[in-house]
């Protein structure tokens, strides 16, 4: 039997939606209203989000992104602050059932086994990349794909980035630096410790041809077809309820 | 408020915010960007040290056995660094 999964291309979304709406794909997964579902987005405007257990006060400059337009959110997810630009990232989700084979008890297995559509995806793109643990995928030990895991009523949800192109001073310009003496030195840190698509390959690929290389990492590393599907009504309505209740509520955002 | 944040080698940071009272901890705040499952653990970790003497052996065994009961785990961070954050914070870490 061919495992079939839903893929969806949800596009540019803002941050609190996008945030919602892999919420409400999760509780319909939970209610078995959908089937195992891969998602690819991106962020319109830009955006930062943090780590459920971060603090936006202690992690992000928000007059520094109001004043420029980038919308910031926190994550149903664990990990660190991550700067979505609306060009230089693809984002992806993965909501599938705890029972499915590529799910192990072993939360730190689990994230190497989904992340190999990752890997598979940067080889068909001429990327050497590779699985670091805990969370990262990296290429000549710098880092490509930041991703992060949770787990809820039997349904295991792992989205994470894919950067197609990387500004580190913008980066360190949204998120706070312990102080201005070592900014510089941090996004030096930065551009030895991170790369890119497009910095790796020294040429601007596009969205297509990236799309297009990680639908089919995914199906090679996983074993599955993903046939395009929609949103269901429910998915739709409960990310716009998620949206305006949960994700763009300061509650939500500043609760830690 | 007392702070401290510390980065666990090979693994995620920590931060700590920490009021204390007779060498007790009377509110404490625990951020960073470690993995914990199931993520709400976090609050109840944060209420049951409230009241807890800042010593190792206190510090360890109470959080301890919250995640063995509540079957969690934590990734990128060990209970023992959780602790060492925490008697940073308070001072106590010599």
């Amino acid at each position: 039997m061919i495992d079939k999964w839903r893929f969806l291309d949800t596009d540019g979304r803002d941050a609190f939606f996008n945030m919602g709406l892999d919420e409400a794909i999760v509780i319909a997964r939970e209610k078995n209203l959908v089937p195992n579902t891969l998602r690819f987005f991106r962020w319109e405007p830009s955006a930062v989000s943090i780590g459920y257990f971060q603090s936006m006060e202690e992690e992000v400059d928000v007059a520094e992104c109001d004043r420029r337009g980038v919308d910031y959110v926190r994550r149903r997810t664990g990990g660190g602050a991550v700067y979505h630009d609306r060009d230089g990232e693809l984002t992806y989700s993965i909501i599938i059932s705890e029972d499915h084979k590529l799910v192990s008890t072993d939360i730190q297995k689990t994230y190497q086994t989904l992340c190999s559509g990752l890997t598979v995806g940067l080889n068909i793109l001429g990327i050497p990349a590779k699985f670091k643990i805990i969370n990262d995928i990296v290429v000549d030990g710098k880092k490509i794909s930041g991703n992060a895991q949770t787990r809820r009523k039997g349904v295991v949800h792992q989205h994470g980035t894919i950067l197609i192109k990387v500004d580190p001073s913008l980066m360190f310009k949204l998120l706070k630096v312990p102080n201005e003496k070592i900014r510089d030195k941090l996004i030096s840190s930065v551009e030895e410790r991170v790369t890119s698509i497009n910095s790796y390959l020294k040429k601007n690929v596009s969205l297509s041809e990236i799309n297009k290389a990680f639908k089919t990492g995914f199906e090679r590393a996983f074993n599955i077809k993903l046939d395009s599907g929609q949103l269901i009504d429910f998915e739709i309505d409960l990310a716009k309820k998620l949206k305006k209740e949960k994700y763009a509520s300061k509650d939500w955002n500043f609760g830690r | 408020m007392k702070k401290a944040a510390y980065k666990v080698t090979g693994g995620k940071m920590i931060r700590v915010s920490l009021g204390e009272s007779n060498g007790k901890i009377r509110e404490i705040k625990i951020t960073g960007d470690f993995f914990l499952h199931p993520e709400e653990l976090i609050n109840e970790l944060e209420d049951m040290l409230v009241g807890k003497p800042l010593n190792v052996q206190d510090l360890t065994s109470s959080i301890k056995m919250l995640m063995e009961n509540r079957d969690a785990t934590l990734l990128g961070a060990s209970t023992k660094d959780f602790v060492k954050c925490i008697l940073i914070a308070g001072g106590r870490d010599d």
